[in-house]
């Protein structure tokens, strides 16, 4: 909680024009994520922020941390190899519905069985924006969008279940609608030493539906901790997270009491442990010598 | 006195032929001997058939050789399955096992008369001294030692060793399995004798390893630190030799949910700053051709193996092939230039999986290693390498005033820009896979497009010049010539010598660097050339297209193109080239007769 006065959210702010539809709630994501990044006081070189391909993907040129923004739905695989290379970094991985839970949907579970110490955020806006209006992998059954003239024919993802049921250490869900408590969250999500998980109702205010915008997401808003939810208790939020869709609950979800060691912390133990007294790189070859 | 003996032994999966195969080469090295062994299998996970090809000589060895001068069947099925593989010729002297009730006059080999066959009770020994079938192969190797005179004092040394934990009664039965087979062989001499002459390097260390783990051993020379992968035959080893080393060199590896999240994790690495590296086999090449592609607009540095196996899709996952080419050359979508090199043995895959990483490192590229399965997996032994010759290449990283203002694709006389990364003061920008200014800041611009084109291809203009990325041996003005890389260069060395020896004028050229396609060096190596043979492991000649769609090739160089799985041996090139003599010797007296 150090260094807070250091930095201040225009720090983080790039002077690349953002892409986005006028009113879209991507803005205020990135806002969140400005503060969030000014109170923990990370200068912005130490961060590495990673996304994927879609309008949300782009936000990591809209900082001033280390982006990379990378082909779809493989923000995790390529935040994962930094933080193995490098651990003392802040690694933030973000991007939308479709490149978390369709394309990159198999890499989720195996970021959460790892633990690495990396916060995904999603902006989840139950629609493809970047192509133009086509079903997302959260869309409702029954939405009809151009590939689904007809309505679709399948039950949408549940991100928090689906975070939830493979364990994740923190599971956490904002929205435009607060954005104090947005970048409360985020900032929290980073703090946690582990895995964490921020699903953000980021309305599309070009292809999204009435409903999904953001007065009818206040509609439909209720913050977890006026719930008098307890984020210790990981199965009460699995029951709050079964609303996803129908009702927008903000805040935390599910924090870890006790946090699990993390992957890149066990890593840095055991190359602490094998690197002592282990023979110098030069002589590798010298595993190979048979007397 | 013989040199140089090839040995060719099978049989089903539980019988201890690649178990056998090992003691003898590591036997043989003990005694001073260059030794090879290859392994072929079945794709059963257990049982089914197993061989293994052991090469021993007096001099160093250019590949696994040709028709067996030994053939051991411990039975006649799974023997004739690698057919190939394990050619048997009029020279070879056979060893089956006696219970399969066979005559030597009736072993099914069709179509040839081997040297002699000898039909040995090799499990109704092994049963009897050892007390149980397990010791086959050690009765083997009582008889090779005895009949060929390697290994009398090795073998058993080897495997006092390896069964030392074991107990000294399994060490006593191995013993006895062992000097039954020799006093088998000392009774039943053999018509022509066949033993080796010892080796003038006896008492010299030697080194002994397989393909997969000398990339693995000379990435971490490079300096590579870490590894995302997956597993999948036959590169499996590379990623397993990371796990088991790198983290004492303070890397890391990801055993990755998939060929993508691997290589993707490698790329991330990269970012970071780190030498990264992946391995893979046809599959997984086609599955990370996207994050290739990535890496090569990021200009990040990145090493990928790709381990040959017979192709397409799963294809033939345990035999070797050299179809990965158009592949690896034409990885993924898009304008741009992936540097493809290939080793040709275990030795040098130490050499080229360096350069791999220099290259990377220097042109900010992902580098394809075009491993095959028979140089991935084949064991050879080895003179100590002095690894003090080899430079290490790192990435140039912006300094001082590059720090300010930093522009990460800076437009620079060499194309290459000084690359930074995460933790680095001053030198923040946005990697991305979309077309992006030189600041990193994307564009969809159609002139900075034709710019970036530009710097990401002409970087590799000096690349193209680099000589010494081909090997070319005999006569550099002969007027026949032979082209061949990857495992097969191994063979056509040997032809060389076979062919240079009957006096035939002839040059070969074994290029470790196959794309970019280096015009210049081709075009001089082939100005003195009127016949030829690209030699290649492919069934769509690839190599021979590959080369036509850059240079014009002489009219008369020819294409010996065949599926894997076939190997080719040394004399099925010399028989080639005679071909292209007496081609060329008709069109020679065609010009000398006077024209009408």
């Amino acid at each position: 909680m150090s260094a807070t006065c250091e930095y201040q959210a225009k720090d983080y702010k790039s002077d690349l024009k953002p892409i986005w539809c006028p009113g879209c709630g991507d803005f205020s994501v990135v806002q969140g994520i400005y503060r969030a990044l000014a109170a923990i006081g990370r200068p912005p070189h130490e961060i590495a922020f990673v996304s994927g391909i879609g309008c949300s993907s782009r936000i990591p040129g809209y900082t001033t941390a280390y982006g990379f923004n990378s082909v779809h739905g493989r923000s995790l695989p390529i935040a994962q190899g930094i933080k193995l290379a490098n651990p003392d970094l802040l690694v933030l991985a973000a991007g939308g519905d479709g490149d978390g839970f369709s394309i990159g949907g198999g890499h989720i579970a195996h970021l959460i069985r790892r633990n690495m110490d990396i916060t995904y955020i999603v902006m989840d806006n139950q629609i493809y924006g970047l192509t133009k209006g086509q079903l997302s992998p959260t869309s409702q059954k029954g939405r009809t969008t151009c590939t689904s003239r007809y309505g679709s024919l399948e039950e949408p993802v549940n991100p928090l279940l689906y975070v939830l049921a493979y364990g994740a250490g923190f599971v956490a869900q904002a929205s435009p609608t607060d954005l104090a408590g947005m970048a409360a969250t985020i900032e929290e999500a980073i703090r946690y030493p582990g895995f964490a998980f921020v699903n953000i109702q980021s309305p599309c205010v070009t292809y999204g539906e009435e409903a999904q915008q953001i007065k009818g997401l206040k509609a439909i808003s209720e913050n977890l901790t006026a719930l008098g939810h307890n984020p210790a208790d990981r199965l009460a939020a699995m029951d709050l997270a079964q609303h996803y869709g129908e009702k927008l609950h903000l805040g935390v979800f599910y924090r870890n009491p006790e946090p699990a060691p993390t992957y890149d912390g066990l890593v840095r133990e055991r190359q602490a442990l094998l690197s002592k007294d282990a023979p110098p790189a030069e002589n590798i070859l010298d595993l190979f010598i048979k007397k | 006195m013989r040199k140089d003996l090839v040995f060719g032994m099978a049989g089903s999966g539980g019988d201890g032929i690649v178990s056998a195969g090992d003691s003898l080469l590591q036997a043989a090295a003990a005694e001073g001997y260059h030794g090879v062994m290859t392994k072929s299998f079945g794709s059963q996970i257990r049982g089914g058939e197993s061989s293994c090809r052991v090469r021993i000589s007096t001099t160093p060895i250019l590949n696994p050789g040709g028709n067996l001068d030994v053939a051991v069947a411990l039975n006649w099925e799974d023997f004739l399955k690698f057919g190939a593989e394990l050619p048997v010729s009029g020279n070879t002297v056979v060893i089956y096992e006696a219970a399969t009730k066979i005559l030597e006059a009736d072993i099914p080999l069709v179509g040839v008369t081997p040297l002699q066959v000898i039909a040995v009770p090799i499990a109704e020994m092994a049963k009897a001294t050892a007390g149980t079938e397990r010791a086959k192969n050690t009765v083997v190797l009582g008889l090779i030692a005895g009949w060929f005179g390697i290994g009398a004092v090795a073998v058993m040394k080897g495997i006092r060793k390896k069964l030392a934990k074991k107990g000294e009664e399994l060490v006593d039965a191995n013993q006895r399995a062992f000097d039954a087979g020799r006093a088998f062989a000392m009774e039943h001499p053999l018509k022509v004798s066949m033993n080796v002459a010892a080796s003038a390097t006896k008492g010299q260390v030697k080194l002994i390893t397989d393909g997969n783990d000398m990339c693995a051993a000379a990435a971490i020379f490079a300096g590579c630190r870490f590894f995302g992968g997956y597993p999948i035959t036959p590169s499996t080893e590379v990623m397993q030799f990371f796990t088991d080393h790198v983290w004492k060199y303070n890397g890391a590896v990801l055993q990755a949910e998939d060929e993508i999240a691997g290589i993707g994790a490698a790329v991330g690495a990269s970012f970071a700053g780190t030498k990264a590296m992946t391995a893979t086999s046809g599959p997984g090449l086609s599955l990370k051709s996207e994050m290739m592609g990535l890496a090569s607009i990021a200009e990040l540095p990145l090493v990928i193996v790709d381990v040959q196996r017979g192709g397409p899709s799963t294809g033939l996952p345990t035999k070797t092939e050299q179809s990965d080419l158009f592949a690896a050359a034409f990885s993924a979508h898009g304008d741009v230039i992936r540097p493809v090199l290939a080793p040709t043995s275990v030795a040098d895959t130490f050499r080229i999986t360096i350069e791999a990483f220099n290259i990377a490192e220097y042109y900010q590229t992902p580098v394809i290693v075009l491993s095959d399965q028979e140089i991935a997996s084949r064991k050879e032994t080895l003179d100590p390498i002095d690894t003090t010759q080899f430079k290490i290449i790192n990435r140039v990283v912006p300094t001082g005033t590059d720090l300010v203002d930093y522009k990460r694709f800076k437009q620079t006389d060499n194309h290459i820009s000084p690359i930074s990364h995460p933790g680095m003061l001053g030198g923040t920008y946005l990697a991305s896979g979309i077309e992006h200014v030189e600041s990193g800041a994307p564009t969809n611009s159609g002139s900075v497009h034709q710019r970036m084109n530009d710097k990401r291809t002409k970087k590799f203009d000096p690349l193209k010049e680099r000589k010494d990325l081909f090997e070319v041996t005999g006569n550099p003005d002969a007027p026949i010539a032979i082209l061949a890389w990857g495992s097969v260069a191994g063979v056509c060395r040997e032809a060389l010598e076979m062919a240079q020896a009957e006096g035939i004028n002839v040059k070969l050229m074994v290029p470790y660097l196959l794309y970019p396609v280096a015009e210049g060096i081709y075009n001089e190596f082939f100005q003195s050339v009127q016949k030829g043979l690209i030699v290649e492991q492919t069934h769509l000649a690839q190599t021979f297209k590959l080369l036509r769609m850059h240079i014009d090739l002489p009219k008369g160089v020819q294409s010996l193109a065949r599926s894997g799985a076939n190997p080719f041996l040394p004399t099925d090139i010399v028989e080639a080239l005679h071909r292209l003599l007496s081609e060329l010797q008709r069109s020679h007296e065609g010009q000398l007769q006077p024209q009408e």
